[in-house]
């Protein structure tokens, strides 16, 4: 009984044997139990992805046709965003800025961590709950305020952030409301982060199940223990970036503000002593790991279902741990390659593009172990399987593509161009988001008890799968001819962006598709909770620990607290009864 | 019949009522002729090649909007306003008809204007290329918008009086245009001719300014009858 999960297992018993039923706000909406803050996770982050690939949708609109009044529902923004019909560029700014904050920090970063973390995490290591659940319940608010006070911005005069979701200074410190409101949000989003962070690395070094050493640790453990020692360690720079940008608007301070700064042909009288580039350092030194925060986790997810559905171990789960442990330290020292634009010195310019070269060698140690784990493996292509094979490719393109923007020489005419749109979304849209659908088809039925409908899965893979990619291919195009990503009319009025303005219409397009494509995964997600396939324990035939707990799992997850008596993907063990051994079943 | 007669008996009440003792009608004029005194000084015509759209909308060079002098040197752009002498406490309210900006030929048409508090303020675009509209007050809330080519026309308001500021344009930096808002319609603006007239004031004492915007502000006390029309002229000059 010295063992804290063990402990905290035995308290849990004892409490579900005398305690009474919660209520209706205590057991769905202000609750403790790392399952439902999980699902609440999930619903919100899948709620805001919605949300900003909505906002992505319009943005589209306008760069296919640029000026032509939208048609149905252009009227319904308003004169002061969309008159008759025809977006404004403020309005773009506006849908530019919140689309990637709200994607990364509203939608990728919930899912990812605060959902799948917190559903399977304890789950996978055989803990009755989170370490600390009124701070995992806490967590969850406070993510619920910083995403409403983002949706609230919208209806601030001069509408939501319009300075991208990097919130470069000057510009921001100068913008509109919105900024003020965005800053206050964000600061209420990386508090959530934190306590988020400190309850998952404490969750997983106190309570992990006799037995259950480091490295008996599934990959998608070790995936949510870095990425929660990178939230924690990278996010409070920007939270005290925040609160200083946040006074720099609103109390006259100068933190970002440079001496003799004129705009619209007037010297502001605020400005002082302040420094720019200061922001971006801050703003990078978050915002590389966070980089890590959206993928490393969707690694940990494919990693699971690869294993699972070659019905092989990972080939080089040690490798593939070293490598994980190696990218997290290094995704600290590599922020600056964002900024080489800056006029940064040669030595400084040449010890970030040597850190981001070196960081992608464990990068690619991951991905190719994931390959490698499909050679000679029975592999079932269930859907989950599918969007996780197709995770590989589509992240090896977004991680190649990164190359060039690591060195200098190459990333200057490329900066700032559709090249590096194209570049981190085939990461975290084609990368981290299929990555993440892979997981919620494949613990949908740990969480419900049923499956989701194979048929209306596969129909929303291969639909994503192609669209996405007619999506965001042509951009590498209209990058690479040097078209700007700030234009809000995709550069109609410029001469050497009218050869690529009909790659616009092709993404646009394919966006819209894809977006069809997402009815069936809404249908089938809502469907299933009442009519889809009813399945046992372990339907997967998965050897990890969340697999022994009940479909769906109770207050306290295991009537007795599991054990683990060996490595987390034995899988096709020669001379056993069948092709998987669990990690909790004694030999 | 009935109809014609009640006309008929309205003019009469308002003859008789306009026309008797003690009833003060606002029909008094001020007017004059601003006029620069001096040698003009050369200026540099615009320089628009920043943007080769709004440089083929022109033929030869485009003058410079800062000093505009008609023939004998009166002054255009000028505006001259009643800045005293007002009855306290009377409103005026603001007219249906709204105020409106062209950009045009890659210009602000017109370059000074004035409006009244709550009068709409209508901003065209003729030229069909992206243009934005910043407007740099201290007291109303700063209007900066994009206008692209295909949104041919926007409208806002001012909600309090504020000294004339400028309107600019952050795409054509040379774009420029002044504006005033008031809480009465007792303002005008010259033309090349250098005339302004500011009708329909009551009898009264009243401080006048007149404002260039580089060459400052110049004051005078005009006392007018009920409705007598005063003239007042300006002149302007290079210190």
């Amino acid at each position: 009984m010295s063992n804290p999960a063990d402990v905290v297992h035995a308290q849990h018993v004892a409490h579900e044997a005398h305690h009474e039923e919660l209520g209706f706000w205590r057991k769905y909406v202000f609750s403790t139990d790392h399952k439902v803050i999980g699902i609440q996770y999930s619903i919100t982050g899948l709620l805001f992805l919605l949300f900003g690939f909505s906002l992505m949708m319009l943005m589209r609109w306008q760069l296919a046709y640029p000026g032509v009044p939208l048609p149905l529902i252009g009227g319904l923004f308003g004169d002061a965003r969309m008159p008759g019909g025809t977006m404004l560029p403020e309005f773009y700014n506006e849908l530019g800025a919140m689309h990637g904050t709200i994607m990364v920090f509203l939608g990728v970063v919930p899912l990812a961590v605060g959902g799948f973390g917190n559903f399977v995490l304890p789950l996978q290591i055989g803990a009755p709950d989170m370490a600390f659940p009124k701070i995992n319940m806490l967590s969850y608010w406070s993510l619920f305020l910083g995403g409403m006070t983002m949706l609230g911005s919208f209806f601030v005069p001069g509408g939501a952030a319009q300075s991208g979701w990097t919130s470069y200074a000057p510009l921001s410190v100068i913008a509109g409301t919105g900024q003020t409101w965005w800053l206050i949000g964000m600061i209420f989003l990386i508090t959530s982060s934190l306590l988020g962070a400190l309850n998952f690395l404490t969750t997983t070094i106190q309570l992990r199940a006799k037995g259950l050493t480091f490295m008996r640790f599934p990959f998608f453990v070790w995936a949510q223990f870095v990425t929660s020692f990178l939230l924690l360690l990278a996010f409070p720079p920007l939270e005290a970036a925040g609160v200083m940008q946040l006074m720099d608007r609103v109390a006259g301070t100068s933190f970002f503000m440079p001496s003799g700064l004129i705009v619209s042909g007037q010297v502001l009288a605020n400005a002082g002593g302040g420094n720019a580039v200061l922001w971006q350092h801050l703003f990078w030194f978050l915002a590389h790991p966070e980089v890590y925060v959206l993928i490393l986790p969707a690694m940990g997810i494919v990693a699971e279902i690869i294993a699972n559905n070659t019905r092989k171990p990972l080939w080089g789960y040690r490798a593939m741990v070293y490598s994980l442990v190696f990218l997290g330290f290094m995704s600290f020292i590599v922020w600056a390659h964002h900024m080489f634009m800056t006029g940064m010195g040669t030595a400084m310019a040449a010890f970030f593009q040597t850190t981001t070269m070196i960081i992608s060698i464990p990068s690619v140690v991951i991905l190719t172990s994931l390959l490698l784990s499909l050679w000679g493996g029975s592999i079932r292509f269930n859907t989950p399987m599918l969007f996780a094979t197709a995770f590989l490719p589509m992240f090896g393109i977004g991680g190649l593509t990164g190359l060039p923007l690591g060195l200098n020489i190459s990333d200057i005419p490329l900066h700032d161009t559709y090249y590096v749109i194209a570049h981190f979304h085939y990461v975290v849209a084609p990368g981290t988001i299929f990555a993440l659908m892979a997981g919620i088809y494949y613990w949908y039925p740990k969480a419900t008890g049923r499956k989701m409908n194979e048929t209306l899965g596969k129909i929303h893979f291969a639909g994503s799968l192609v669209f996405m990619n007619v999506v965001f291919m042509p951009m590498f195009i209209v990058g690479l001819a040097g078209v700007s990503r700030r234009l809000f009319d995709a550069g109609s009025g410029y001469d050497f962006a009218q050869p690529t303005m009909h790659w616009n219409v092709v993404s646009s397009w394919g966006a819209w598709l894809m977006g069809v494509f997402q009815i069936p995964f809404i249908f089938n997600f809502f469907w299933s909770i009442r009519n889809g396939e009813k399945v046992g324990d372990n339907p997967w035939e998965a050897t990890t620990i969340e697999w022994a707990a009940p479909s769906p799992p109770p207050h306290g997850n295991f009537a007795v607290a599991p054990q683990a008596y060996r490595g987390p993907y034995e899988y096709s063990v020669p001379g056993a009864a069948k092709d998987f051994t669990p990690q909790h079943e004694a030999s | 019949m009935r109809a014609q007669g009640s006309r008929l008996c309205l003019v009469a009440v308002l003859i008789a009522v306009l026309g008797s003792p003690g009833v003060a009608v606002a029909a008094a004029t001020i007017t004059g002729t601003v006029t620069f005194a001096g040698k003009a000084p050369a200026l540099k015509p615009l320089a628009m090649d920043a943007d080769p759209a709004c440089a083929k909308m022109h033929k030869g060079p485009v003058p410079a909007e800062m000093l505009v002098l008609g023939s004998g040197n009166t002054m255009a752009n000028i505006m001259v306003w009643v800045s005293k002498g007002l009855p306290a406490g009377k409103t005026y309210p603001a007219p249906k008809t709204p105020v409106t900006l062209d950009q045009k030929g890659c210009q602000y048409v017109p370059h000074v204007m004035g409006i009244q508090v709550g009068q709409a303020y209508r901003i065209l675009n003729s030229d069909g290329i992206l243009h934005n509209i910043h407007t740099l007050p201290k007291i109303n809330p700063a209007f900066n918008r994009g206008q692209p080519a295909t949104v041919k026309e926007m409208t806002t308001t001012f909600a309090k009086p504020e000294a004339i500021f400028q309107v600019k344009c952050d795409v054509h930096p040379w774009m420029s245009a002044y504006i005033g808002v008031f809480t009465n319609p007792f303002y005008s603006v010259t033309g090349s001719d250098g005339k302004y007239t500011i009708s329909g004031l009551d009898a009264g004492t009243y401080e006048i300014t007149a404002w260039h915007e580089r060459l400052g502000t110049q004051t005078a006390t005009v006392t007018v009858g009920a409705s007598d029309t005063k003239t007042q002229a300006f002149t302007f000059g290079v210190k």
